[in-house]
């Protein structure tokens, strides 16, 4: 309950001084500065006070190359507005929202630092006291959490020739759910019996409006006859609605499986559920360590998602080390 | 693909315009290639891309034009650095006419580098620093807008006006960089000497001197305004009109059409005495600039001693020997653009008693007339000297008579078969040439020894030292002098002796001389000497002239420390009064200031924050917490946040107000704390 301690003034100076930047020399600046050593060389030798006056021109634009985008990076303020979803070896769609107190920044690139998160995003123009979003198509290697350090934002302003680089440290988790592909297998047979609150499975309804009529097949749920319609037509006649035959599945990892095995077959389930929650039947999740129940739409197949992608790194979930276990939906 | 923003294309091709026009300044490019590049960059302007779909046939192209330079170099016929420099222009120019991507762009950058280099190599003119400032600025846009560019999104607009203002400011600071970094970086060698004048674009050599000269035609060269030849004369004669007779040479023969010598080379030396040298001879230190376009060198009339001459070739600067022709003539042994030289005339009042060494050849030419003379000539003469048999004399009745009754003019049309007769029986109108033509051969006639003599008349005062003009050519008469020698008599009219050129003209070339040798002294010719003179003044300042001693001293600082002193606080109040007026910048150092003197008093009176717990936070916990505090905190984080925030600035006084408030709580508090502190420390006193 004290106050911050401020830090000595010589470390003050130091950071300032000696900002953390990392700097790296693009093609075209390795070219410019092969040229200025020529001409540095050729003014010693020859003494030609234009070969100076160049070399001056030269080494001053280095000089101011630097300079502008220092003051491109500084000032700066980066926070993550995160993905909506990640899925493993995919392009997804990530933002930073970026903004200055005072003076413009220009070509500057984001990406996030030492994660395998590939691909980065740009922005040609800040205006000062404006946050503006950047997007970026990342992609990610594999399933699972990705642990985020800070943010990388480079910048080749003004001129070209160098990447001036400023990580902002924020620490972060991104998610990363399976690689969406094909289900190679049928996902099983739908549940049967009664589960839970619900009927039984037998007498599946259909959800929504009524979509149409038609006769109802042998061994078809007699509760869904149109009584009224029936007896004008002189026929059996069911109801149709927008959502037909809504079945329960419950989907289940394996005990056991460890690498690509594992790997292709979390890929396979979230395929499979994928395909059953689309189609508008409920889906549960049995892993080794816990258990989603069925249910459908889109919240449910984030759900399974996240599960499957958590699978193999639990001990890295929020509240492992503290013992409390994580919700399972 | 993105399509390229085609300002930035019009920059980088403008740039590279400018790169090239640092070499084409010197006027040693070949034409073929200053033609080619100028309808490149005309073509690549109007975005007119001839080569991007005929990469591979544009290649091969280049290496033609390459073999073809090589050839010409093997040859001898073209300079390394000139055929390498064509060679770049070519490539940019390549470059510029294919598809715009990336690489393209780069290279044409690269190319327009080593062009400056180039241009640095062959040209020493001041065009050259505005061809280098502005492929500098042009290339700086060019590539910052490609920067900015490429991380623009597909369709959203490039944010022109944005760069362009922080960019601007970059450069200049660039350019102030290059020149201190010119002024402080040491050079490491004393002999160094930068490239001095080349040709230049379309400057044919306009004064230059031939083995003959031929009366008829036009006299266009007194109307030719351009700068042949500087001197800086020791003692300096201080005026601004020197009026004084340069002499390149004489002629001793003439065949009824043209003057020529009849000696021909003689001896060659470093330096060339051509009379006896006196105690006071006038020192000249003369440059002949590429608009001279000759040989000979030239020196105040009259010549005594010429040499130590350095010829500054395309390649470098070299020490030439000269070498004594006819006629008093000095050449010298190199051919360059441009010379140095040192030459010592004797002063006009001394020049009696001193006489040339003639060959007995010269001397028998000094009477020789011309075998189709016309009769009337020396009718005229005769009729004119009526027996005066003193040669100077003689002399200026001629010219009286020369002036009186005939006109300059320099529109002589056609080709006359006896030009002098012409001149004195039809015509009676000619310029230098016939007048001087005229006034010797009337001498000769009538038995006195005479010849003409060609050089330069004039000399305009400029940065110390004296200009000469291809303008200011001039003919005119050396009549011998028994005990005396040669003494110039001259019959030209004086008003039409020195140029002719138009007088606005003149004063703007002069205006560029003057601007000329301001750069070739301090950046041509720059040297360690000067930059030693330089840290002397700064470390050391001038002495006070001899007079100044003797008056009384002042312990006040002089007055540049004075002036310096109001320059700096000017500077100081004006970027105060800057700093003030940034908009919003304000109010928000205000607010913070604020938050610092809050935060010092909440430190003081030792109130217990959280690490990191910022003002809100704090009247938060205190607000919820029901803490006396907060009923100070609260108004004071609110105005703290608006005026941090909100853009509702402070009044005056306000933050004085609610310091103050929580001064007074701050106080009460810890009065109301410290009975409760005694009444705990009672019992444990007692317990110890």
């Amino acid at each position: 309950m004290k106050a911050p301690a401020r830090p000595p003034f010589r470390a003050r100076l130091r950071a300032w001084l000696r900002p953390p930047r990392t700097l790296s020399v693009t093609k075209v600046g390795r070219t410019y500065l092969v040229v200025t050593f020529g001409v540095g060389l050729g003014a010693l030798n020859t003494g030609n006070n234009l070969l100076y006056l160049l070399l001056g021109l030269l080494l001053s634009m280095v000089v101011v190359s630097g300079v502008l985008s220092e003051r491109c990076l500084r000032d700066l303020t980066v926070r993550r507005v995160g993905a909506d979803a990640a899925f493993a070896r995919e392009p997804f769609a990530y933002r930073w929202a970026v903004s200055r107190k005072a003076g413009h920044g220009f070509a500057l690139t984001l990406g996030e630092d030492l994660s395998p998160l590939a691909g980065t995003g740009s922005l040609g123009h800040l205006p000062p006291g404006t946050e503006l979003v950047v997007r970026a198509d990342l992609a990610a290697p594999h399933r699972g959490p990705v642990r985020l350090s800070g943010v990388r934002v480079t910048t080749t302003w003004p001129l070209g020739l160098f990447a001036k680089t400023r990580v902002f440290s924020l620490e972060g988790t991104l998610l990363v759910y399976p690689r969406r592909g094909y289900a190679c297998r049928e996902p099983g047979a739908a549940e049967s019996g009664p589960m839970g609150e619900t009927g039984s499975p037998r007498h599946q309804d259909g959800t929504g409006d009524v979509a149409g009529l038609r006769e109802l097949a042998p061994g078809e749920d007699a509760r869904r006859i149109h009584w009224r319609k029936s007896a004008a037509a002189g026929r059996l006649l069911k109801v149709e609605r927008e959502r037909e035959e809504r079945r329960t599945w419950k989907l289940a990892l394996d005990a056991g499986l460890t690498g690509d095995a594992l790997e292709r077959r979390c890929e396979e389930l979230a395929a499979q559920a994928h395909q059953l929650l689309d189609a508008g039947h409920e889906v549960g999740l049995k892993l080794p360590e816990h258990t989603l129940r069925p249910a459908a739409g889109a919240g449910q197949a984030r759900r399974i998602l996240q599960a499957l992608a958590w699978v193999g790194f639990e001990d890295a979930a929020p509240g492992a080390k503290d013992g409390t276990a994580r919700e399972a939906a | 693909m993105k399509r390229p923003l085609r300002l930035r294309l019009v920059l980088r091709d403008l740039a590279a315009g400018a790169a090239f026009g640092a070499m084409a300044v010197s006027g040693q490019l070949p034409v073929w290639a200053l033609a080619v590049f100028l309808l490149t960059l005309v073509l690549a302007l109007c975005d007119v891309r001839l080569v991007a779909r005929h990469a591979r046939l544009s290649a091969l192209l280049l290496l033609v034009a390459a073999v073809l330079l090589g050839l010409q170099l093997t040859s001898g016929a073209m300079n390394a650095v000139v055929a390498a420099c064509s060679f770049a222009g070519l490539i940019a120019a390549q470059r510029m006419m294919s598809t715009p991507d990336s690489a393209a762009d780069g290279q044409t950058h690269l190319t327009g580098l080593l062009m400056v280099a180039g241009g640095a190599a062959l040209s020493g003119d001041m065009t050259y620093a505005l061809c280098l400032i502005a492929f500098g600025v042009l290339a700086s846009l060019s590539l910052a807008l490609g920067v900015v560019e490429a991380a623009v999104p597909d369709g959203e607009p490039v944010p022109v006006r944005a760069v362009l203002r922080p960019l601007s400011g970059g450069v200049a600071f660039a350019v102030a960089g290059a020149v201190a970094f010119f002024v402080l970086f040491p050079r490491l060698n004393w002999a160094m000497v930068g490239p001095r004048s080349a040709p230049g674009l379309g400057a044919a050599s306009s004064a230059g001197f031939s083995n003959t000269v031929r009366l008829g035609g036009a006299g266009t060269i007194k109307s030719n305004p351009r700068v042949v030849l500087r001197a800086t004369l020791t003692p300096d004669p201080e005026r601004d009109a020197l009026d004084a007779y340069w002499v390149g040479r004489t002629y001793d023969t003439f065949d009824g059409q043209e003057w020529t010598n009849v000696a021909g080379a003689q001896r060659t030396e470093r330096q060339i005495t051509l009379r006896p040298a006196t105690d006071t001879l006038l020192h000249q230190r003369v440059e002949l600039l590429p608009a001279y376009g000759g040989r000979t060198l030239i020196a105040l009339e009259t010549p005594s001693r010429l040499g130590n001459a350095v010829a500054h070739t395309p390649t470098g600067t070299r020490s030439s020997t000269v070498q004594l022709y006819g006629g008093g003539e000095v050449r010298f042994t190199l051919t360059a653009p441009s010379y140095t030289y040192e030459a010592y005339s004797l002063p006009p009042e001394g020049k009696t008693g001193t006489s040339l060494s003639l060959l007995q050849a010269e001397q028998d030419q000094l009477l020789a007339l011309p075998e189709h003379l016309d009769p009337r000539v020396a009718q005229l003469a005769a009729r004119v000297l009526a027996g005066e048999k003193e040669p100077l004399a003689a002399a200026r009745k001629l010219i009286a008579y020369l002036q009186r009754d005939y006109a300059y003019t320099l529109e002589l049309a056609g080709n006359s078969e006896d030009p002098l007769a012409d001149f004195l029986f039809v015509r009676k109108a000619g310029h230098c040439e016939h007048f001087a033509t005229a006034l010797t051969v009337l001498l000769r006639t009538q038995g006195f020894s005479a010849r003409l003599a060609t050089g330069f008349f004039g000399g305009a005062r400029l940065d110390g030292g004296y200009i000469v003009r291809a303008g200011d050519a001039h003919a005119w008469t050396h009549v011998l002098v028994p005990g005396r020698g040669f003494v110039t008599v001259d019959a030209t009219p004086p008003s039409h002796r020195t140029s002719q050129a138009s007088a606005l003209l003149e004063r703007v070339l002069a205006l560029y001389e003057a601007v000329e040798a301001r750069w070739r002294n301090s950046v041509v010719d720059y040297s360690f000497r000067d930059q030693f003179e330089l840290a002397s003044t700064l470390v050391r300042p001038p002495r006070r002239p001899a007079q100044a001693s003797t008056s009384a001293t002042s312990r006040l600082p002089p007055t540049r420390a004075w002036l310096t002193a109001a320059a700096v606080a000017f500077v100081v109040w004006r970027v105060g009064r800057f700093l003030a007026r940034r908009p919003g910048r304000a109010p928000r150092m205000e607010a913070t200031r604020f938050l610092d003197r809050v935060d010092a008093q909440l430190a003081r009176a030792r109130v217990p924050r959280f690490e990191d717990e910022s003002l809100e936070d704090l009247t938060t916990r205190f607000a919820r917490e029901g803490h006396p505090l907060a009923l100070a905190l609260v108004p004071l984080t609110r105005r703290y946040l608006e005026a941090r925030f909100g853009g509702r600035a402070l009044r005056e006084g306000e933050a004085e107000h609610l310091l103050n408030t929580l001064r007074r709580a701050l106080e009460a508090e810890a009065a109301r704390r410290a009975p409760k502190a005694a009444e705990q420390a009672g019992p444990t006193a007692r317990a110890s």
